[in-house]
């Protein structure tokens, strides 16, 4: 607060105020360059709670041609975390401290080689010793050579003792969670959660059929299948950088997974109409929306002014300029809205991500329980406040990336029950299942993602 | 100590709501110590953690002229005494340049820790009262332009929004 009475010269220059954005991550300095020990800082900013794998490893730096090799290690170790963990916590008398989670993040990594990488014995064992060098600790390296070689002499003892839910890599919660809401697809679901996903492209079909693209791609030697549900989608047969795709940079193919493509195709799209993609970063969904009609008016909003700039350069990248772009909070209005209702609203809300595992095996660790029901109210509420955005007549389509029915039926079926001017418009597709209210796709490992769909109406009143 | 950007309406991250600190450490001393630093030349009488982008339930106050009467409030909160509402003429370091009536309840009973993490628990009034009702209001995400009419905080967001098109 400042006075009610302002002083009559205000220093301008000594101001520090903007309203713009500033970054607001500073790069995530390793401690040496040895690449496990770079790993282990990574790791342990995500055991202290801090963070994303994909932010984390956004900011590392480390040479180009170890980035493959330093992302397939961090991704693998969170991939098989539950697992890990269970098997380490009887072979530490005590657990490490906060500031010594970089030797618990390398003691994850030596039995991740052990027991997932098939690295062999000494190499695995010796080199995440020397790590602790690297990181400056060597202290535990008595400790670490000691761990992993008791696991080695332990390892069949230790693994017959993994409770169901961590030999399956999953946390309890999340196993429980599943069995809970789909008991006949559970170990399919479990299985897809810990596989690799594949990359899926969607074609820009204002450049060209995705026939067309795939035999561009063949040329090239990269082999594309076209998806079964969504018609502007290829899948790889294995993933290639994005610089290996032709015309990747002129905005002729973008990555996304086969169940987001299915958005774009259940929202209304004709010229002029003026929507909102009310959760857009980093513009996936967006972008194909633009691509299926060029003419909407189209305004983008992100409550974060960095994930913002991802969709200024999707857009430029697909040439789609006019887009109007908004850093703001989809639950105050006041802030951003310029009062004029949207004809309709892709509501992408923030959610679990709990369709999505095997691309953010992290989420195996970073997501608590106790969260997801603030998340649920939170969701709730921004599906209110875009209601209050919508015309009368207009469509919202509310999505997640989530297999978990607070997030999804239960969900749409509380806001139904609310809300007296919103009827759902059922979808009528040949994918997913059909729940009390929306559509689920479960993650599948030749398909797509886990993914919700909900499609409202705002009936006129009379 | 160093000065901290102070995020300015309609930044969504005002928005935020703030969390309970856990433990009253030298982090936390720092961070009040920088806010107090912030607040001092920027200049004000109060400023929410919320408004340096930090999500954790700390304000910094100080109504003397002199500088020298810092209070340092952690995880506070109030209970209204006296509900008789008085008008006040409030400005915030978030919505620079505007200074606009609100009415708050006029005496309260505040509790929170200290920079030492020692219990405080007091009763405010006038523009003590005020200050940090608004500066709790900041923790939770609301500002006081919130309190005015649709048309009044439209006219301050388009000026803002103006002002910082123009410095961008
Ligand atoms: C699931 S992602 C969206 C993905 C995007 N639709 C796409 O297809 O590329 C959710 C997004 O919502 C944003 N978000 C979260 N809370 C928000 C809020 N209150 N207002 C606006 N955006 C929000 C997040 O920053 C995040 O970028
Ligand atoms: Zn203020």
């Amino acid at each position: 607060m400042n006075r009610n009475k302002p002083p009559v010269i205000r220093n301008k220059g000594a101001r520090r105020t903007t309203g713009r954005p500033q970054r607001g991550k500073s790069p995530a300095k390793p401690a040496a360059t040895n690449l496990r020990a770079v790993a282990a800082t990574l790791i342990a900013g995500l055991l202290n709670q801090q963070g994303s794998l994909s932010s984390a490893l956004d900011v590392v730096r480390v040479p180009d041609n170890d980035r493959p090799w330093l992302q397939a290690l961090c991704f693998e170790v969170m991939r098989h975390y539950p697992t890990l963990q269970a098997l380490l916590t009887p072979l530490l008398h005590k657990p490490l401290k906060e500031r010594d989670q970089d030797i618990h993040a390398l003691l994850l990594i030596g039995l991740c080689q052990l027991r997932v990488m098939r690295i062999a014995e000494h190499a695995a064992i010796n080199e995440t010793v020397q790590a602790a060098d690297a990181l400056k600790k060597g202290w535990a390296k008595g400790l670490i050579n000691a761990v992993l070689r008791q696991y080695q002499r332990q390892q069949a003892e230790l693994e017959a003792g993994l409770a169901p839910a961590e030999a399956a890599a999953h946390p309890q919660w999340l196993w429980d969670a599943i069995q809970q809401a789909w008991p006949g697809n559970a170990d399919r679901i479990i299985a897809t959660n810990n596989s690799h996903p594949p990359m899926t492209l969607r074609v820009n079909r204002q450049q060209e059929s995705r026939d067309v693209y795939r035999d561009r791609l063949d040329h090239q030697g990269i082999a594309a299948e076209p998806c079964a549900f969504a018609p502007d989608g290829l899948r790889l047969r294995s993933p290639v950088p994005v610089d290996q795709l032709p015309g990747f940079y002129q905005g002729d193919a973008s990555v996304q997974d086969e169940s987001a493509q299915l958005a774009a195709l259940l929202l209304p799209a004709s010229p002029g109409l003026r929507v909102l993609d009310a959760c857009a970063a980093p513009g996936g969904k967006t972008g194909h929306w633009l691509e299926i009609e060029p003419q909407l008016h189209m305004t983008a909003l992100d409550v974060d002014a960095d994930r913002l700039r991802r969709i200024e350069e999707n857009l430029q990248r697909l040439d789609f300029p006019e887009t109007t772009l908004r850093c703001g909070d989809l639950g105050f209005p006041a802030d951003w809205w310029d009062d004029q209702p949207f004809d309709a609203i892709l509501l992408d809300a923030p959610c679990s991500g709990s369709g999505v595992i095997r691309r953010h095996p992290d989420i195996k660790l970073l997501r608590k329980p106790e969260a997801i029901d603030a998340l649920v109210e939170e969701q709730q509420t921004l599906l209110r406040s875009a209601w209050s955005m919508l015309a009368p007549g207009g469509v919202l389509l509310y999505c997640t990336c989530s297999i978990l029915p607070q997030e999804n039926a239960e969900q749409v079926a509380r806001f139904l029950h609310d809300t007296p001017d919103a009827r759902e418009e059922p979808i009528d597709a040949a994918w997913g299942i059909a729940c009390a209210h929306g559509r689920q796709l479960l993650p599948t490992e030749e398909g797509g993602d886990g993914f919700y769909y909900a499609r409202l109406r705002k009936v006129i009143a009379g | 100590m160093a000065l901290l950007e102070i995020l300015e309406f309609p930044d969504p991250r005002l928005r935020k709501k703030a969390a309970p600190v856990t433990e009253v450490n030298e982090a936390i001393r720092t961070l009040a110590d920088n806010m107090l630093e912030t607040m001092y030349a920027a200049p004000g009488i109060g400023l929410a953690a919320t408004q340096v982008n930090v999500q954790k339930r700390v304000v910094v106050i100080d109504l003397s002229e002199e500088k020298n009467a810092p209070l340092v409030l952690i995880n506070p909160e109030f209970a209204v005494i006296d509900p008789e509402q008085h008008e006040y003429q409030e400005g915030c370091l978030s919505v620079p340049g505007f200074y606009e009536t609100v009415c708050r309840p006029q005496r309260i009973r505040v509790s929170a820790l200290d920079r030492h993490g020692k219990a405080l628990d007091f009763e405010a009034e006038g523009l003590l009262a005020v200050c940090i009702q608004h500066e709790i209001d900041h923790l939770d995400g609301k500002l006081f332009v919130d309190y005015l009419s649709t048309l009044k905080r439209q006219r301050i967001r388009q000026k803002l929004e103006k002002a910082h098109r123009s410095q961008a």
